[in-house]
C-alpha cells in the first residue's frame, strides 16, 4: 500500500520516467527500435548532427535525445520542441513520426545475452539456448518478442510519410549515407562535412573510448559489470560464429518471412518455417530488399 | 497539483479505470477486436458458453466477462481466476491468449455513426461521410485503441497463426455461429458439444439480447445514461455498407486499408483491377488460410 502511494506520487509530480505513459506532442519525432539494435549509436549520430557544436558523449546524450524509459517525466516535458526522443516500445499510435531501425534478429539475441550478462541479469554460464527460447517468446524484455515489436510498427506504418525504417546493417555498411536520409527527415542541413563529422564522433572506437571513463554517467551502463562492454562488436552477422545453428533455426523458424522481408538471408534457405504465416506480407507491398 | 493528488487517491483506491494499465495475470484469456465489431455478441457467446448454469444479461456481463476499459483495476483485480476479459486495445505483448475478432471495417464505421449518435458525441445530422473520414485518420475520442487498421494489423501480423491466438471474422460468425463458437471451445478447452454450442448460441441470439437491452439498459456500464431511442444491439448484420455508405467513404477506407482488408477476405469495390494486378508477388490470402 505505501509501496503504491509512493510509486503513484512520483509519478504524479514527474519523478518516474513515464514508459508508455509518457506524453506525446504532435511535433515529436521518435527515434524507435527493438533493444540492442543500434539506437545508442543512431543516438550519438543524430544527436552530433543536431548539435554539431557541442560533442555528444555518454554523459549529455540522453540530455539532447531523452526516452520515456530513460528520462523523468517533469524532464521531458519541460524539453525545448520540437523533440526527438528515443524509445523502445511497440507500436503506440500516438507517435507522430517515427525512425525505425531494424537488426537482424540472430544478432539482437545475442547482444541482448551480453547485455544482461553486464546488467548482472543473468549469470555467466547461463546456456545461450536457453536464452534464446525466452528471446523467441519475448520473455527477455518489456517489449514483446522481437516479431511482435517489428511487426507491430511495419503493418501499421511502412510506407507512410511519417516512417522512416533503417536497417542496421546498412548503418553499419554506409554510415554517412543513411544518416543523410535521417537528416533528410529531420529537415537538418546535411553537407558532406557536417554528415562526415557526425560519424566520427559516434565512431565505435570514440563510443568505446568514452563508455571507458563514462560508464557511471549512462543509465545503461551506470551500476553494471565493467569487464562486459555495452559498446560491443559494431559489426554485423557475429551470430555465424556465436550462436548455435539450432538456435538461429528456431529464430528462422518463427520469424522467417519478416526475417526474408527484411531482406536478411536465411540459413535454412528460401523459405523457412510457416509458423509466422501471421506476417502480411501481401498487405505489405513488395519486400525490402 | 489537484490533479496529481486526485490521481494518487484513485489509483491507491484502485478506483482508476484499469485500460491498459490493467495488471495482467499469466492465466488471463482475452476478448479482443476494434469497437463495433461483434465484441459483446462474442462476450455473450463465451459466456454462454463457459457458465451453462447461470443467467447471461447484461446485468450479469461486468460480472462474468469485465471489459478492462470500463472497469477499475480493483474491481478487475478481485475477479475469480482464471479470467476472461474483454477488452479494445490494439496489440498489447502482455495478453498471452487472446481471442481478436474482425469485422469488415466498412460495416464498423456505419455501426460506429450510430453509436456516436448513441453516445451523444454527434448529432443526428452529422454528415456519415465527414464521420468516416475521421474513423480512417484516428480522429474519434477512441483514438487511443488505433484506428481499425492499427489495432488490426497490430494484433494479425504479431500473433496470427501463432499459439494462444484465434482470429474470428463476425461475418463467418454471422452465417454460421456454430463452427466457429466450436473454435472458441477448443481454444478454452471446453468440450465443444454440439447441443452446448446450439443453446449458447441460443441464449445469445439477436432477439434476445435486443429483448435484455430493453430492460436493462440502464443497468450496464455500457449503456447507462446513453440515448434509448438508439439501441446498442443494432442490425446484427453484414454487408450493410453497400446499401448505406456514400461510394466517396467506402473508397476511402479501401484506399487506407484495402491490402490488409483483402488479405482479411474482405472483397474490394473500388481499383478492382489493381489490386488484382497487384496479387502477382504476393501469397494470398495467407491470413485466411489458417481458417479455410
Amino acid at each position: 500500500m505505501l509501496k503504491r502511494v509512493i510509486a503513484e506520487a512520483k509519478r504524479a509530480f514527474g519523478l518516474q520516467s513515464p514508459g508508455r505513459n509518457m506524453a506525446v506532442f504532435p511535433d515529436d519525432t521518435f527515434l524507435v527500435s527493438y533493444p540492442k539494435s543500434g539506437n545508442t549509436w543512431a543516438r550519438f549520430l543524430i544527436a552530433n548532427l543536431v548539435r554539431p557544436n557541442e560533442k555528444i558523449d555518454f554523459s549529455n546524450v540522453n540530455r539532447v535525445i531523452p526516452g520515456p524509459e530513460v528520462t523523468r517525466n517533469r524532464d521531458l516535458i519541460r524539453l525545448p520542441r520540437p523533440r526527438i526522443v528515443k524509445s523502445h516500445q511497440y507500436f503506440d499510435p500516438r507517435y507522430p513520426r517515427i525512425i525505425y531501425i531494424v537488426r537482424d534478429p540472430r544478432d539482437v539475441v545475442v547482444s541482448q545475452y551480453h547485455f544482461q550478462r553486464k546488467r548482472k541479469l543473468l549469470a555467466d554460464h547461463f546456456p545461450l539456448p536457453e536464452f534464446v527460447r525466452l528471446f523467441l517468446t519475448g520473455q527477455t524484455c518489456f517489449y514483446g518478442s522481437w516479431g511482435e515489436h517489428v511487426a507491430s510498427w511495419l503493418a501499421t506504418r511502412h510506407g507512410t510519410p511519417g516512417f522512416l525504417l533503417l536497417r542496421y546493417e546498412d548503418m553499419i555498411q554506409d554510415t554517412a549515407q543513411e544518416l543523410s536520409k535521417v537528416a533528410c527527415f529531420l529537415n537538418l542541413p546535411a553537407t558532406p562535412d557536417l554528415l562526415e563529422r557526425a560519424v566520427d564522433r559516434s565512431s565505435a572506437d570514440r563510443m568505446r573510448q568514452l563508455e571507458k571513463s563514462q560508464a557511471q554517467l549512462f543509465t545503461s551502463t551506470k551500476d553494471t559489470r565493467q569487464d562486459i562492454p555495452f559498446v560491443r562488436a559494431a559489426k554485423p552477422g557475429g551470430w555465424q560464429s556465436s550462436l548455435p545453428p539450432e538456435c538461429a533455426a528456431q529464430i528462422e523458424q518463427a520469424w522467417g518471412q519478416i526475417i526474408q522481408w527484411l531482406g536478411y538471408e536465411l540459413l535454412s534457405g528460401e523459405r523457412a518455417g510457416s509458423s509466422d504465416s501471421a506476417f502480411p506480407v501481401s498487405a505489405m507491398g513488395g519486400p525490402l530488399r | 497539483m489537484i490533479y496529481g493528488v486526485k490521481r494518487i487517491i484513485k489509483y491507491v483506491l484502485g478506483t482508476d479505470i484499469a485500460g491498459r494499465n490493467l495488471a495482467v495475470y499469466p492465466d488471463d484469456t482475452f476478448i479482443v477486436s476494434y469497437p463495433r465489431s461483434g465484441n459483446t455478441w462474442t462476450r455473450f457467446l463465451v459466456a454462454n458458453l463457459v457458465y451453462p448454469g447461470q443467467p447471461v444479461t447484461f446485468a450479469d456481463i461486468e460480472r462474468l466477462i469485465p471489459d478492462c476499459e470500463a472497469q477499475s483495476s480493483r474491481y478487475l483485480k478481485r475477479v475469480a481466476r482464471p479470467r476472461i476479459i474483454k477488452s479494445h486495445e490494439y496489440f498489447d505483448p502482455r495478453y498471452k491468449k487472446v481471442i481478436y475478432i474482425v469485422r469488415d471495417p466498412r460495416d464498423v464505421a456505419l455501426s460506429y455513426y450510430d453509436f456516436a449518435r448513441m453516445y451523444r458525441q454527434i448529432e443526428d445530422g452529422h454528415p456519415l461521410a465527414s464521420y468516416v473520414s475521421d474513423f480512417v485518420a484516428g480522429r474519434l475520442s477512441s483514438a487511443d485503441w488505433g484506428t481499425w487498421g492499427e489495432n488490426v494489423a497490430t494484433w494479425v501480423s504479431a500473433r496470427n497463426g501463432r499459439p494462444g491466438f484465434l482470429l474470428l471474422r463476425y461475418e463467418d460468425m454471422l452465417s454460421n455461429p456454430a463452427p466457429e463458437l466450436a473454435k472458441v471451445a477448443s481454444f478454452l478447452g471446453i468440450d465443444p458439444a454440439p447441443e452446448r454450442l446450439a443453446a449458447a448460441i441460443e441464449r445469445s441470439s439477436a432477439d434476445r439480447m435486443r429483448k435484455w437491452e430493453a430492460k436493462q439498459g440502464e443497468r450496464w456500464v455500457s449503456t447507462r445514461n446513453k440515448r434509448s431511442d438508439i439501441p446498442f444491439v443494432r442490425t446484427a448484420a453484414s454487408g450493410l455498407w453497400r446499401s448505406k455508405l456514400p461510394p466517396s467513404s467506402i473508397a476511402e477506407i479501401e484506399s487506407a486499408w484495402g491490402a490488409l482488408m483483402k488479405s482479411l477476405g474482405y472483397e474490394l469495390t473500388v481499383g478492382k483491377a489493381v489490386s488484382e494486378g497487384n496479387r502477382a508477388g504476393a501469397a494470398l490470402p495467407e491470413l485466411v488460410k489458417e481458417r479455410t
